[in-house]
C-alpha cells in the first residue's frame, strides 16, 4: 500500500468534486445551514423564554438605616432603608435594599433588589437579583442578575446532547451523495477501466477514492461543528453562565463517532454503487439504507448513548466493528476482476 | 514481446477466448481482428492484467500476467486505450493526462513536457484547459490515446481506436498510429476495420474465440489464394481463350466482362508468355495487373458471414 498513489487518486477526485455543483452544494451549504439553523432553532426559544439581560453586578455600597417589613407605604421618599415583604407605591426609593416585595409606580435608584415585582416603575443604577416581574418598567443603567434556573439549565444541557444527533447525520448522509457520483459516475463514464490499467493496487485505488470522500465529508462536518458550537456558546452563555462547548460528549461525537459514521456510510455506498447504474438511484438507495438504520439506532440508543461520554465511546466501538466488517466487504468487491466483469 | 500460451477465458458457460497461443514481436504492429464477441476485448484485458485467464497464461516481456508483483510491472510497461475513452469529463485534458502521468510515476519535471508533446502532436494543445465534456468524440479519442501514451509505454494496446469516428478523425488517428509505429513501439491493435489493419499492421491474427489464422496481410492472402493475373482486353474471342487455356501453367482461366483472369504459378516468367500468347491470338491488351486480394477477402473466407 503506497499512500502517495492513493493520495494522487484522492486529489483528482477532490478536483472533480469542486466542479460538481451538487456535491459543492452538499458539502458547503448543508453544514452551514445545519450549523446555523439548528442552534438558532433550539436555543433561541429557550433563551427568549428564560431571560433578559445580564452582566456583572454594579458596585453598590449601602448602609441601611431604616427597616420596613410586612407593610404598605405610599407617597414617600426613602433613603438608606431596608424593605422586606413590603408593598411600596408612588414613592422614591434611594440607596436601599428591597427583598421579596412589590413596588408600584415608584422610582428606584442606586438600590439592590431580590425577588421583587416591579409594576410601572423606573429603575436606575441598581442590581436586580431574580426580579419576579418587570412590567411596564424602565430599567436603565442597571444590571439584572438571575440565579440559575434549574429547569432551564436542565433543558439546555439536554438540548446540547440532543442536537448532537443532527450533526451526526452530516457524516452519515453526505457520503451518500458524493459516493454516488464518485463510484457510479466513474462506472457509467467508463473511466474506471483506464484507471484500473495503471500500476496501482486495488487497495490503493480503494483507499484513494474513499479518502477523497472522507476528507471532504469530515471537513464539512467539522465546519458545521465549529459554526454551531460558536452559536450554541453565544446562546447558552446567558442561560448557564458559562460556555458549554466543547464538552466531552461533543468532542467524542465529532472526533470519534463522526468519522466512524462517515466510513460506515462510504463503505455501504460502495456496495450499493456496484449494483446500481444510476447516480440518482444510488443516492436514493443510499439514503434509504443509511438513514433508517441510523434512525433506528438513534431511537433505540440515542437516550443512553448521548447521555454520557462512556456510553458514547462504547457506542462508537460498536460502530467501529460495523465499519471493519463493511470495509472488508467493500474491498472484496472493489477489485479489478469484479469491477470489469460483475459490476452492473 | 507478448506471448500467450493456451490463453482461455470463460464467463460462466460462455467461452470468450479459447486456447489462444500467439507471439507478438518487439516493435511490430499486430492487428487482432475478429467479429463482435470474438474475445478481442477480453484478450486485451487479460494481457493488461485487468482480468485473470481461466486457463493458460501469457508473458509481457519477461513478466507473467497475474503474478504479483509482475502485474504492476506489466501495467507500467503497457498503455491501454479501452473501447470507450472514459475520460474525466469535468476535468481538462491537461488535468486528465497529468493525473495518469502521476499514477504511472512520471517524474514531475518530465510530466509537463510529455503532456505538451502529446497534445501538440494530436493538435489539442490549444484546448488543454477546457473541460473534456465539451469535446467531440474524435477529440476525446485523441485525448484517450494521449493518456495511453503518457508514460511512454513499450507496448500499446488499442481497442478499436477508430470505431465511431468520422473519416477525417479516423485518418488523424491512423496517421498518428503510423508515427508511433515508426518510433518502434509494439502496438497491439484490436479492430474491425480491415483496410486499416492492412495499412497499419505488420502482422494480423484473425480470431473468433479461437485463433483462426495469423501472419502478415500479404502472407495470409498468398496462403489462401494463388496469384491471379488479370488482363484487360478490348474484347475476348474464343480463340484467345483456347490459346490461353492451352498454356501449361495457366490454371483456372475465367473471364469477367472483357477481363481475363488466370491463376499463374510464377508471375515473373509466366506473365510474359501469357501476354505473347494473347497477342499472337490477335488480342488487344489494355492493362495487365495482379488481381488484388484484400484482407477483407481473407476475413470473409475464413470467418465468413458470421458462421
Ligand atoms: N463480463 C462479462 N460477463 C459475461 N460475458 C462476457 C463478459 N465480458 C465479455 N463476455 C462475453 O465474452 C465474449 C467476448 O467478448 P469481447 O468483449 O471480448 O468481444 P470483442 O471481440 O471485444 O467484441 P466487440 O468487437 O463487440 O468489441 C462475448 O460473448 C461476451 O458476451
Ligand atoms: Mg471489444
Amino acid at each position: 500500500m503506497r499512500l502517495n498513489k492513493a493520495w494522487i487518486v484522492a486529489r483528482k477526485d477532490m478536483a472533480e468534486f469542486k466542479t460538481n455543483k451538487y456535491i459543492l452544494f452538499t458539502i458547503v451549504f448543508m453544514p452551514m445551514i445545519m450549523g446555523v439553523l439548528i442552534p438558532l432553532g433550539y436555543f433561541l426559544p429557550i433563551q427568549l423564554f428564560a431571560t433578559e439581560d445580564s452582566g456583572p453586578p454594579r458596585e453598590i455600597t449601602l448602609t441601611p438605616v431604616t427597616v420596613y417589613t410586612n407593610d404598605e407605604l405610599t407617597n414617600g421618599t426613602y433613603y438608606n432603608a431596608n424593605f422586606t415583604n413590603m408593598m411600596v407605591s408612588n414613592s422614591i426609593i434611594e440607596s436601599s435594599y428591597i427583598f421579596d416585595s412589590t413596588i408600584i409606580s415608584t422610582v428606584v435608584n442606586n438600590s439592590i433588589s431580590r425577588n421583587v415585582t416591579f409594576y410601572n416603575c423606573v429603575v436606575t443604577k441598581s442590581n436586580l437579583y431574580n426580579p419576579a416581574l418587570l412590567e411596564d418598567t424602565v430599567v436603565a443603567n442597571s444590571v439584572i442578575i438571575r440565579d440559575e434556573d434549574p429547569e432551564v439549565v436542565l433543558i439546555t444541557l439536554q438540548m446540547l446532547s440532543f442536537i448532537l444527533f443532527f450533526y451526526m447525520m452530516i457524516p452519515a448522509v453526505t457520503p451518500t451523495f458524493i459516493a454516488s457520483y464518485s463510484f457510479v459516475g466513474e462506472k457509467n463514464n467508463r473511466s474506471l477501466e483506464p484507471l484500473l490499467a495503471t500500476p496501482t493496487t486495488d487497495l490503493e485505488l480503494f483507499v484513494g477514492k474513499t479518502l477523497a470522500i472522507f476528507i471532504v465529508t469530515m471537513v464539512a462536518t467539522w465546519v458545521a461543528y465549529i459554526v454551531s458550537a460558536a452559536i450554541v456558546n453565544i446562546l447558552a452563555f446567558p442561560l448557564l453562565g458559562y460556555y458549554p462547548l466543547p464538552n466531552g460528549l461533543w468532542v467524542v461525537g465529532f472526533i470519534m463517532l463522526a468519522p466512524i459514521f462517515c466510513i460506515l456510510s462510504i463503505a455501504a455506498n460502495i456496495l450499493i454503487s456496484s449494483k446500481v447504474t444510476d447516480v440518482r438511484a444510488s443516492q436514493q438507495i443510499g439514503g434509504l439504507v443509511v438513514l433508517p438504520v441510523l434512525l433506528f439506532v438513534f431511537l433505540t440508543f440515542a437516550g443512553p448513548a448521548f447521555s454520557s461520554v462512556w456510553m458514547m465511546i462504547i457506542y462508537s466501538i460498536i460502530f467501529l466493528v460495523a465499519d471493519v466488517w463493511l470495509i472488508y466487504f467493500s474491498t472484496k468487491i472493489f477489485n479489478r476482476e469484479e469491477i470489469l466483469t460483475k459490476w452492473k | 514481446m507478448i506471448r500467450t500460451e493456451n490463453l482461455t477465458r470463460k464467463f460462466g458457460k460462455v467461452v470468450a477466448v479459447e486456447n489462444l497461443t500467439l507471439d507478438v514481436r518487439k516493435g511490430e504492429v499486430f492487428g487482432f481482428i475478429g467479429p463482435n464477441g470474438a474475445g478481442k476485448t477480453t484478450t486485451v484485458r487479460m494481457l493488461c492484467c485487468l482480468i485473470a485467464p481461466t486457463e493458460g497464461t501469457a508473458f509481457i516481456g519477461d513478466n507473467e500476467i497475474n503474478r504479483d508483483p509482475d502485474s504492476l510491472n506489466i501495467r507500467q510497461m503497457v498503455g491501454l486505450l479501452p473501447e470507450s475513452p472514459g475520460l474525466y469529463e469535468r476535468l481538462s485534458p491537461y488535468r486528465n493526462l497529468d493525473f495518469f502521468a502521476q499514477l504511472y510515476g512520471v517524474p514531475r519535471n518530465k510530466r509537463e513536457e510529455r503532456i505538451k508533446d502529446l497534445l501538440q502532436m494530436l493538435n489539442m494543445w490549444k484546448k488543454r484547459d477546457e473541460p473534456v465534456g465539451t469535446f467531440s468524440k474524435g477529440m476525446k479519442q485523441k485525448i484517450a490515446i494521449a493518456r495511453a501514451l503518457v508514460h511512454d509505454p513499450e507496448i500499446l494496446f488499442l481497442d478499436e481506436p477508430t470505431s465511431g469516428l468520422d473519416p477525417r478523425a479516423a485518418k488523424t488517428v491512423r496517421d498518428f498510429l503510423s508515427d508511433l509505429r515508426r518510433e518502434g513501439r509494439t502496438i497491439f491493435l484490436n479492430t474491425h476495420n480491415l483496410a486499416e489493419a492492412e495499412r497499419l499492421c505488420d502482422r494480423v491474427a484473425l480470431v473468433n474465440t479461437k485463433l483462426v489464422a495469423v501472419g502478415s496481410p500479404m502472407e495470409l492472402k498468398r496462403r489462401y489464394w494463388k496469384r491471379t493475373t488479370q488482363v484487360q482486353l478490348k474484347a475476348i474471342s474464343p480463340s484467345i481463350l483456347s490459346a490461353v487455356e492451352a498454356l501449361p501453367f495457366a490454371k483456372n482461366v475465367r473471364t469477367q466482362d472483357s477481363k481475363l483472369l488466370v491463376d499463374v504459378g510464377n508471375p515473373e516468367e509466366d506473365n510474359s508468355m501469357l501476354a505473347q500468347t494473347i497477342l499472337a491470338a490477335g488480342g488487344k491488351i489494355q492493362f495487365i495487373s495482379e488481381m488484388e486480394r484484400t484482407l477483407e477477402d481473407v476475413y470473409l473466407k475464413l470467418i465468413g458471414g458470421g458462421s
